[in-house]
């Protein structure tokens, strides 16, 4: 131990190119201790006490050695593969409409030539408000005989589908929810992004007589697809943890009918409404292996350098 | 003549981006305006509006005073400030520090530590809530705020961005402070501790942000009533009630989304800028 800081001590004097009093090294360690110590306390213990309980036939205290037994419950429950599915339909159509339709609105911003600040910040402001209300809200707009969406719907001659009250299109009043709420953030990551785009390649096309449309489909469309990718990989990794707004519409069981649990609604119920630690600690282990894959599987897709 | 036409292709394709903006817009905005005529209706308690009006029938205040008088509001206001402020400190000063010793220190195991920042990333909060439970339950710190806020040492994004930022200003300051004979936590606080208010101020609207809004973490380890943050008191109303008292349920909604957004409203530069930030490719 004592002679490494030495050496590390005679490193930086070289590259300071001084020969000054010795400093110590250990003092960067007191910049990361706050971090560190959390990281400890904070990471590497629970995840690695997770693993442990997953193991085990647990109930909060002691427990009794279970292999793999949780996890071959879990595997083998319907309902953990009917929440898989619930969260990958929901987070899917809430990526294939926001993305494209928050990059629509984010050139027409771009390009529009006034009021462009009043539009950022109003489409960004139900991302402002914590999901929790706006569920809250929706729980009510959503209504299939007194919400405002029904109405409008039917005002149009759509037809005005049950919502929150029918299994069959429950999923989809939390991908509702899902779009009005991320578009915001969709738009300004697109927004910033899109102000990068360096303009001369705009003027270069615009010399040789490209038209506006083909400069967006030649120009700015290619040089998004980093953006797209970053959309795409931090959108499914927060799409595969949705618990806030089922969890207040649903509750833990995801009703109607366990429609709309999700993976992490259905590790809450087993792990805090029915105390089966072992259980939702394999749970919480196999969502963070498909996490895990799903992210490497999306970098690959969009051939984004980890 | 063709300038001509240019200049009024220009204008109908403006007013066209506009006016679809403005529908939008309002479409989105259509939530928070219901939101709030509905909280001003008497009668929605009973029988939600139907067909909605922008202006209720019989407008009243019953369902804020009712609320204001329930005072449980407040109280989640305060219990969610104290947290939130609390989060806030801890997290930007382990990230600043943090952030500052990847960027300028030079020690053993620098990168190996840099990476085990980046892999917290990784980490999502399902694995780790019933560990953590466990330990704040042997700890005696279920229903304190202990547990809400100390998690927020760990901000592996914080920390990333202030080493980049760290990593634009220039190394010149520490080497003519450390001629004089400063020390390492001397010349952070003297030096660059003064320029790091831009960071600071990024990293002070995202842990608000992300502390504001937490949930599941606080769902756990909260179940007394009085400690219930905006987030857990707005569920559990809404969990009571679902569609029925529809007036109050809004009028609750309204205090306690107006103020966020009033808030961001004036700070709207700031926290777009800051969102911005999280997401721009290098």
């Amino acid at each position: 131990m004592r002679s490494k800081p030495n050496r590390t001590k005679a490193q930086s004097e070289i590259a300071l190119g001084t020969l000054r009093p010795k400093r110590s090294s250990l003092i960067w360690y007191v910049f990361l201790a706050p971090a560190f110590l959390g990281i400890l306390c904070f990471m590497v213990y629970p995840i690695l006490e997770s693993l442990r309980l997953s193991l085990f036939n647990s109930s909060g205290t002691g427990g009794t050695w279970a292999g793999l037994a949780n996890y071959k419950t879990v595997l083998s429950s319907s309902e953990f593969w009917h929440s898989v599915y619930n969260t990958f339909y929901i987070g899917f159509f809430q990526m294939i409409i926001t993305i494209p339709l928050g990059f629509i609105f984010a050139s027409m911003i771009n390009s529009v030539a006034f009021a462009k600040n009043f539009f950022k910040v109003i489409f960004f402001l139900p991302n402002v408000t914590a999901i929790v209300a706006a569920a809250m809200i929706f729980t009510f707009v959503l209504h299939p005989d007194m919400g405002i969406l029904n109405y409008f719907l039917d005002k149009v001659g759509l037809p005005t589908p049950l919502w929150l009250s029918n299994p069959g299109t429950a999923k989809w009043a939390i991908i509702l929810l899902g779009v009005w709420h991320w578009i915001g953030f969709v738009i300004i990551i697109c927004l910033a992004n899109l102000q990068a785009i360096s303009p001369e390649l705009y003027e270069a096309s615009t010399i040789d007589g490209a038209s506006g449309l083909q400069q967006w489909l030649f120009i700015t469309i290619p040089n998004m697809m980093g953006t797209f990718a970053f959309l795409l990989i931090t959108g499914w990794i927060g799409a595969l943890q949705r618990f806030n707004e089922v969890y207040v519409i649903g509750g833990p069981t995801g009703s109607p009918n366990r429609s709309i649990q999700t993976v992490v609604a259905y590790i809450y119920e087993h792990g805090f409404t029915g105390f089966q630690f072992g259980i939702a600690s394999a749970a919480t282990y196999v969502l963070f292996v498909i996490i895990l894959i799903f992210t490497m599987f999306n970098l690959k897709l969009t051939k984004m350098k980890l | 003549m063709a300038a001509l036409t240019q200049k009024k292709a220009f204008y109908i394709s403006n007013a066209i981006k506009f006016i679809l903006l403005l529908v939008c817009g309002f479409l989105l905005m259509v939530p928070f305006i219901w939101m709030i005529s509905v909280g001003f209706s008497r009668t929605a308690n009973v029988q939600m509006p139907f067909p909605p009006k922008l202006i209720p029938k019989d407008p009243s205040w019953f369902n804020f005073n009712i609320v204001f008088e329930n005072g449980q509001i407040f109280r989640a206001y305060i219990n969610s400030g104290i947290i939130t402020v609390c989060s806030v400190i801890l997290g930007v000063t382990s990230s600043l520090l943090g952030g500052y010793a990847f960027s300028k220190g030079k020690f053993k195991g620098k990168k190996v530590m840099f990476l085990i920042v980046l892999g917290t990333l990784m980490i999502p909060m399902e694995p780790r809530l019933i560990p953590m439970y466990e330990m704040f339950n042997k700890l005696g710190m279920l229903n304190t705020f202990w547990p809400l806020f100390l998690p927020a040492l760990v901000n592996g994004f914080g920390i990333f961005l202030c080493k980049q930022y760290f990593d634009r200003l220039p190394d010149s300051l520490r080497e003519s402070a450390q001629m004089d004979g400063a020390s390492e936590l001397g010349i952070f606080f003297k030096i660059y501790f003064p320029l790091t208010g831009p960071i600071a101020a990024t990293l002070v609207i995202l842990t608000f942000i992300w502390s504001w809004n937490d949930f599941v973490w606080p769902l756990v380890v909260l179940n007394d009533p009085n400690l219930q943050t905006i987030p857990l008191y707005l569920a559990s109303f809404s969990q009571e009630n679902g569609t029925s008292l529809g007036g109050l349920t809004m009028a609750l909604a309204t205090v306690s989304v107006v103020p966020i957004i009033i808030l961001y409203l004036f700070l709207q530069r700031f926290i777009i800028q800051s969102i911005a930030l999280s997401g721009l490719k290098e």
